[in-house]
């Protein structure tokens, strides 16, 4: 995968709110692993769901869309695609570069 | 930012089980100076309420323990008119549209749109001191007691709102007025506004009215008949003299209540619908219930906000105005010149006790219009109109005459105007039929352009 920086434009009133944000995101890939290793479908699909709803509010449209291939991909029970998806999300976290603007 | 200053104190609870949406919200709303207070779950949210009185709720939909629709429940129990958002992660129609019709105010989808959240904030924001609002309501609604002020009031309030609204009240207090006002005030306003008696359409055929039939349902039924519910769909249906609908067809009714979805008669199919309800009654609906002649189910779902419109004698204040009213709307009709009443007149109206109540009203004020020779009504006069005209009850012969007539209607629309397929439900032959519909002044063919089958169903 591509290492290269993904530059987010989001709103100077969430400044403050941003760190925390994308520490809990990076929580949330911890948990979706965890959750992957014991093919718990139910917590995946919740933690994909709340990622969906989340993430483009902030201004992470592509963490959205994410969220909700990985809510797609466990409710299918498809641990391959979900595995995929996790993986693109912590790739995103590890890219993202946040300007406030 | 545009704000002003109504909304500068107004406050809002935030209902959710994810810390980074309260956040957002939070950040977003505070930003635009309304006070927010936080909470994460739908049992906090309830313990919070008393304490900090909101002015609007926003909460998740989907959340563990008490859910948004529960959460809205237990609310609307305490006050119907508080307004609440709902938020959902899963953009599900059928459930938008059952969370509007069980009182909320917005439905939004995650992730949320900033502008489209603060315009639908901005939008739900109790409106208690816009008077412009008022005045458009009210401007078809002629008052001046504090006791339909206050009804007024309340109906402006909820009339943006999908709540079902219960509108109780004695023969000719007006309840159809207010319930076309709130359509007019109302986002439905450019769809129909359909009124329909309970009472006054036969048990048989209430049923193929509301929901429809197939061809072939029953005897008579050779066309396919779209039903209220469905011919009102985006609009309001006001169902009339609710307390006479059989219970067979309250189950009935009380199933599309829940499912936003109709069967016509004889259809295997179910048609989704998108219709206001308003229900009204002169009846005592609890004592029904008591007693076993209504659902209590029904009643409570009908029943989210009551309005109770007093009797005419016990509102004096606007017996005076209306009076002035029907008679300037008389001598407009009937381009005479202007007319008033003596002062005299006027307080003899308003110290009669009026069993009739407003519609009563009417009928002395239009005898008392057609009867005078002078531009001043005299008192005499009116006390002849007032004597002539005692309460307006129906003879027996014109109640039989009212409810032929409305059978007869009934009988033709769902029909499209078959006069023999309308005969064969009437249990009558043709000729014989033909000679009732001669009676009555109806004619067929107007029941046979789809177009002209709603009207008014009396």
């Amino acid at each position: 995968m591509s290492d290269e920086k993904i530059i987010i434009q989001v709103d100077p009133d969430l400044e403050d709110l941003i760190p925390g944000f994308l520490e809990n995101r990076k929580l949330d890939v911890e948990k979706l692993r965890a959750e992957l290793e014991s093919n718990n479908f139910i917590n995946l699909q919740s933690i994909g769901h709340s990622i969906k709803g989340v993430g483009g509010g902030y201004g992470f449209d592509l963490m959205s869309e994410l969220g909700a291939a990985i809510e797609s991909a466990a409710k299918e029970q498809n641990s391959e695609l979900a595995r995929e998806k996790v993986d693109q999300l912590y790739n995103y976290l590890q890219r993202v570069v946040v300007e406030y603007a | 930012m545009s704000i002003n200053n109504s909304e500068s104190s107004v406050k809002i609870l935030i209902v959710d089980d994810d810390v980074d949406v309260l956040n957002l919200l939070e950040t977003w709303l505070e930003n635009d100076i309304y006070k927010v207070k936080t909470c994460l779950s739908g049992l906090e949210a309830v313990s919070q309420i008393g304490i900090y009185a909101p002015d609007i709720v926003i909460t998740d939909l989907y959340m563990d323990g008490m859910d948004g629709m529960a959460l809205l429940n237990q609310l609307h129990e305490e006050n119907p008119l508080l307004p609440v958002i709902m938020l959902s992660g899963k953009a599900q129609i059928p459930e938008a549209i059952k969370a509007m019709h069980l009182g909320t105010s917005a439905f939004l989808t995650k992730p949320i749109n900033k502008a489209e959240f603060m315009e639908t904030v901005r939008r739900v924001t109790p409106k208690l001191t816009d008077k412009s609002i008022l005045n458009e309501f009210t401007k078809n609604i002629i008052y001046r007691s504090k006791e339909m002020s206050d009804i007024i009031e309340m109906a402006s309030l909820v009339a943006d709102n999908d709540v079902s609204v219960f509108i109780s009240g004695a023969t000719g207090s007006g309840k159809e007025v207010i319930a076309k006002a709130i359509h007019e005030a109302s986002s439905r306003r450019d769809h129909r506004f359909i009124a329909v008696n309970c009472g006054a359409i036969p048990e048989q055929l209430l049923e193929s009215e509301l929901f429809g039939h197939e061809k072939g349902a029953f005897t008579g039924a050779n066309v396919k008949h779209e039903g209220l519910f469905q011919a009102a769909n985006k609009g309001t249906i006001l169902l009339d003299e609710i307390g006479d609908m059989p219970l067979a067809l309250q189950v009935k009714l009380l199933r599309v209540l829940q499912d936003f979805e109709v069967r016509p008669v004889g259809s295997t199919k179910t048609y989704p619908i998108d219709v206001r309800l308003i229900s009204a009654t002169h009846k005592n609906l609890e004592k029904a219930v008591e007693k076993g002649e209504f659902r209590e189910d029904l009643y409570y779902r009908l029943k989210v906000v009551p309005l109770d419109i007093p009797n005419l004698a016990s509102r004096v204040d606007d017996i005076a105005p209306l009076a002035e009213h029907f008679l300037a709307k008389f001598s407009k009709n009937n381009k005479q010149q202007a007319k008033k009443f003596s002062p005299d007149a006027i307080n003899y109206l308003s110290s009669m006790p009026w069993p009739g109540n407003v519609r009563q009203l009417m009928n002395v004020i239009d005898l008392c219009a057609t009867l005078s020779k002078n531009k001043t009504i005299p008192l005499s006069l009116v006390k002849k109109a007032v004597h002539d005209d005692p309460i307006h009850m129906q003879t027996l012969r014109e109640a039989k005459q009212a409810f032929e007539k409305g059978y007869l209607l009934s009988v033709m629309r769902i029909t499209h105007g078959h006069v023999a397929n309308a005969a064969k439900i009437a249990g009558r032959n043709r000729t014989e039929f033909y000679k009732l519909l001669n009676q009555y002044n109806i004619e067929p063919a107007a029941f046979r352009d789809k177009k002209n089958v709603e009207k008014e169903v009396h």
